[in-house]
């Protein structure tokens, strides 16, 4: 198998308190293994939501209404939502781990950054002898922050709050390598960073991807970092899947309006500044999602059948397109 | 001639079509959700015993040791106190007193809460520094020992007097939070829009700062009228507070002053003050939190 | 000179620190200076036949004219109405400042300091144990409520803290002494120890104090509860909504780990300065409860005295138990900017 996680039909809902809201509807999705696979589409398309269901951590009320995850660790596959809870505790992390949105938050203020991380190692390995354990948990610790290039002395007994949001970004990326997980989802890992540390920061994602093999799963509204860094692409919209296939398939046949429309709108793609146009229109309100072809109300080529009905996912391959014009 | 009635008609429909959607809206504030309909429901019936209960149920003072204190009866719903006086007819003499001073109470310190604060907020600076020192002070001191040394240092014998010194220790958390209100709302974008605009002060303070912090007002006024009644009612038990022998402190006081501690047959008479009170509260705090629902809805779904 | 200089930054490095501890200690200064010209104004207010009463009092006890008795009175409250407002004040400051709260001028020219030292241990008893008991009860059932709102428990825990927040607590009080003291005597219904039992550090002794305080503190319980439940849900809802909830849920640590180390702790910090002022409330509620109760503490004594017009008693009290207050406050800030590295260590 070279797919290390698969989704299949998958739909999710926060259940509040007057309606259900659909953060994900009926996405099926391969993320290959040892490659980056990139999760684009504007804000509240439902990219966290969705990455956060491989780990079933989705926020409260989220909850997988139907659908599977399956994960292909070593033989046999594991259908996430269908573990028990230890054996769910200890699958996270070990196989699977993940860079959050919003790093600065993700860390117990009350906590050093030492003790968080050999909090979660000493919890995965109960069975090795306590001052053994300790012992390699410092010593990955520092291994870790020295790759990711900062001064394990100093940051480790400091608190979350004392980082500034270019550490916290590292010491998170090293934190999600502390037990060697086969794919790393990383939540807009360069959002509010300055552009040098952004760089910065994806030669060592890079790095991680090439010299420790790790599967990514990169979810960005940066289509510049997509083109640079990411081998596959996933595009959604509102919570729906609109295409996926590799990077130089979507990129060169602009296939999708959406997805053409997004890359037009990068100005760093474009050697010429009048080209770039931004997509007309805001992105929709999943509440009430038009009819048809839920893109349909901006899109540049639409069509009377985009009206009436929904496209079906059209596959060249493996590359999918989610538009009515891709039928011929 | 013609013209002008129809002006002045349009403009008496448009001014009753406001008035309805105000009291649309009213309705919906205060009888948004079960628990405001209970709150206001005691509310509302307790304003009405104390307006027109009197009228219903006079009450007199006359002494009759016959009818010293006997069991709750149709004729005496809550039985009769030591001097043979009904009770329930007392509590309802003394609602509009107890109503009134909880009333005037909240008014004196929403308003200096509301002044204070927002003063401090706007301005900012040397100012805002010493508001808010000055709330550290009342925040800290006890109260209740103040109270009593305001209450013995003026003679307390009208609600007026009583308000103004069950405000003292209310207006300063409010004040503080109205302030730090007022400042967040200052850095949004709508009052900056406002600012770039050249509205005047009058406009950003009256139109888009005032009602931003209405609903917490409305909240804590009902807060603050429970608080006055319990500051109220213990003032009297401790006997510094001269007043009005039908509030309910005041009869709860008598009881407690001329044995119903001890004698079972005047429970009734510690008792009827007791419930009334309790009920009040009870009505006040479900209304608060049925009003904090509507008012401030927040997705909190467990 | 270079050198004085480098020395003088250390020191300012080193006060910079805890110049969270000074402001806060600033502020408190000024709220006591606050309380002092407060009981002041309560002094100066004092009808002048205060005075004179008092030398009456004076002149029977000890036999002598009243021209000799008024100016000993003088004397004895250290205070002289006929001198101006700010040298009755510098007296007044001078004596405070000597650790002198005054003397009562109704109970035989007792003095404050005395009284205090006699009434506040019972007083501080009752309230610190009425505190611990609901912080420790309060904590416990506010988080464990916060994600298990639907059990039997939860409902009932909400029932009582509508009960409790509508019933005030002095008349939680009334009701304690009415059935279980008049009642049903099962406790006693005034007092602070059994008379029979000779006061010491010994175990019937101790045994009796606690007898006699159970109705008082249950009452204060019975209302402090609810108050440390609804602060620990409101902090500990407020804590499962952040992130390194979800976090630490991701890297696969059990959920009682996540409850203990990140959810109450997280919630239980903020608290810390609540007690103190709940420990303010408490002792601002003393004249009411203790009256109710006859138990012989500072608050009982405060509301005699006011009732008995004893200004001197009032004012020493008020002080008093206001120091008391505000070092509770100060302490408690403290610990606070300690336990949290947030303002710990924050630049
Ligand atoms: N905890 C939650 N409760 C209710 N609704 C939520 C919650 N989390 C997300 N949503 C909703 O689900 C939708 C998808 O959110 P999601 O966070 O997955 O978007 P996203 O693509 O990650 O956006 P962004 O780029 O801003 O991070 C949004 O409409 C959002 O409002
Ligand atoms: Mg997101």
């Amino acid at each position: 198998m070279d797919n290390i996680v698969e989704l299949n039909h998958l739909t999710i809902d926060y259940r509040l308190r007057k309606y259900a809201l659909r953060a994900v509807a009926d996405v099926t999705l391969p993320i290959k293994r040892g490659k980056v696979t990139a999760l684009v589409g504007e804000s509240g398309s439902g990219k966290t939501t969705l990455a956060t269901s491989i780990l079933e951590v989705i926020s409260t009320p989220g909850v997988v209404e139907s659908g599977t995850v399956l994960y292909y660790g070593n033989d046999k596959p594991v259908a996430v939502t269908k573990l028990r809870e230890h054996e769910l505790n200890a699958f996270r992390w070990r196989e699977v781990s993940m860079v959050f949105q919003g790093a600065q938050s993700a860390m117990n203020p009350i906590m050093t950054v030492y003790k968080q991380f050999e909090e979660t190692f000493l919890v995965h390995n109960r069975k090795t002898p306590r001052q053994a354990a300790i012992r390699q948990a410092k010593q990955k610790t520092i291994e870790l922050l020295n790759f990711v290039n900062l001064d394990p002395e100093r940051i480790m007994p400091m608190y979350p709050h004392e980082l500034s949001g270019g550490m916290k970004q590292r010491v998170m990326i090293a934190f999600s390598l502390l037990l060697d997980p086969k794919l790393i989802i990383l939540d807009e890992p360069t959002t509010a960073l300055d552009v040098i540390i952004q760089g910065y920061i994806f030669k060592i994602l890079k790095r991680i991807n090439v010299e420790l093999g790790i599967s990514m799963l990169l979810l960005t509204h940066d289509i510049g970092v997509v083109a640079e860094f990411a081998d596959y692409v996933a595009v959604m919209y509102g919570g729906k899947l609109m295409e996926y296939g590799t990077v130089r398939e979507v990129f060169k046949e602009k296939r999708h309006p959406y997805s053409k429309g997004l890359i037009e709108s990068t100005p760093s793609l474009l050697s010429d500044i009048d080209k770039m146009k931004p997509i007309k229109g805001s992105p929709p309100d999943i509440r009430n999602l038009p009819a048809g072809c839920i893109f349909h109300p901006r899109c540049d080529r639409c069509m009377e059948i985009c009206k009436l009905q929904e496209p079906e996912d059209h596959k060249l391959g493996e590359h999918l397109v989610k538009c009515h014009l891709a039928k011929q | 001639m013609n013209e002008r009635l129809q002006a002045g008609r349009q403009a008496l429909i448009n001014l009753v079509h406001k008035m309805l959607k105000f009291l649309n809206g009213l309705g919906k504030v205060f009888f948004g959700n079960p628990k405001s309909v209970f709150g206001t429901s005691v509310l509302l019936f307790f304003i009405i015993l104390g307006l027109f209960g009197p009228f219903i149920f006079p009450y007199s003072t006359d002494i009759s040791m016959l009818d010293q204190l006997l069991p709750p009866s149709w004729t005496h719903p809550f039985g009769t106190d030591l001097w043979g006086r009904d009770i329930f007819r007392q509590i309802v003499a003394g609602t509009s007193d107890v109503l009134s001073i909880a009333f005037l109470a909240a008014t004196f310190s929403v308003v200096l809460a509301l002044i204070l604060g927002m003063f401090s907020g706007i301005v900012g600076g040397f100012i805002d520094k010493f508001i808010l020192f000055l709330t550290n002070v009342f925040l800290t001191i006890p109260s209740l020992p103040v109270f009593l040394i305001l209450a013995a240092l003026f003679t307390v014998d009208n609600p007026l007097t009583f308000a103004l010194i069950l405000m003292i220790f209310s207006w300063a958390g409010m004040c503080r939070s109205i302030r730090s209100q007022i400042i967040s709302l200052k850095e949004r974008d709508f009052i900056q829009i406002c600012k770039v605009m050249k509205m005047s002060r009058g406009h950003i303070i009256f139109k888009e700062l005032l009602p931003n912090v209405g609903s917490y007002i409305l909240i804590n006024f009902i807060i603050v009228m429970k608080n006055a009644i319990t500051g109220s009612v213990g003032l009297m038990l401790l006997g510094v507070a001269s007043f009005e022998p039908t509030n309910w402190g005041a009869i709860l006081t008598s009881a407690k002053n001329n044995g119903a501690l001890i004698n079972p047959n005047s429970y009734m008479w510690l008792f009827a003050p007791i419930l009334c009170i309790a009920i009040f509260q009870l009505g006040v705090i479900v209304l608060s939190k049925g009003l904090d629902d509507t008012l401030n809805p927040r997705l909190r779904v467990m | 000179m270079d050198a004085v200089k480098r020395v003088l930054k250390r020191i300012w490095l080193f006060l910079f620190q805890f110049r969270y501890f000074f402001m806060k200690l600033g502020i408190s200064i000024l709220t006591l200076c606050a309380v002092v010209i407060l009981s002041f104004i309560l002094i100066v207010n004092m009808p002048g036949t205060v005075i004179d009463s008092f030398a009456m009092q004076l002149s029977i006890q000890r036999r002598i004219s009243l021209e000799q008795a008024m100016i000993l009175a003088k004397q004895m409250l250290n205070y002289d109405p006929d001198a101006p407002l700010f040298e009755r004040f510098w007296a007044y400051i001078q004596q405070l400042a000597q650790g002198n709260l005054g003397i009562s001028i109704k109970n035989n020219a007792k003095s404050v300091n005395l009284i205090l030292k006699e009434l506040l241990p019972r007083t501080l008893f009752v309230s610190s144990i009425s505190l611990a008991v609901s912080f420790v009860l309060g904590t416990f059932f506010g988080s464990r409520t916060t994600w298990r709102r639907n059990t039997i428990g939860a409902k009932v825990l909400d029932g009582y803290i509508v009960v409790s927040n509508s019933i005030p607590d002095y008349i939680f009080a009334l009701i304690l002494i009415t059935v279980f003291a008049f009642r049903l005597a099962w406790f006693p219904n005034q007092g602070a120890y059994d008379a029979m039992i000779l006061p010491g550090f010994t175990l019937p002794f101790i045994l009796s104090l606690l007898f006699y305080a159970t109705l008082p503190i249950a009452a204060y319980v019975f209302s402090q509860l609810s108050f440390w439940t609804m602060q620990m849900q409101g902090s500990a809802l407020g804590v499962l909504g952040e992130d390194y909830i979800n976090a630490a849920r991701a890297r696969g640590l059990p959920k009682r780990l996540i409850v203990r180390r990140y959810l109450k702790r997280n919630a239980i910090l903020p608290l810390v300065t609540q007690l103190a002022i709940s420990f303010g409330v408490m002792f601002g509620g003393a004249p009411l409860m203790e009256s109710i109760f006859n138990y012989p503490g500072i608050g009982l004594a405060f509301s005699q005295a006011i009732v008995e017009r004893d200004y001197y008693v009032v004012q020493g009290i008020l002080l008093f138990v206001s120091v008391i207050v505000i070092g509770v406050n100060l302490i408690a800030d403290t610990i606070y900017s300690i336990v949290d590295p947030r303002i710990r260590r924050s630049a």
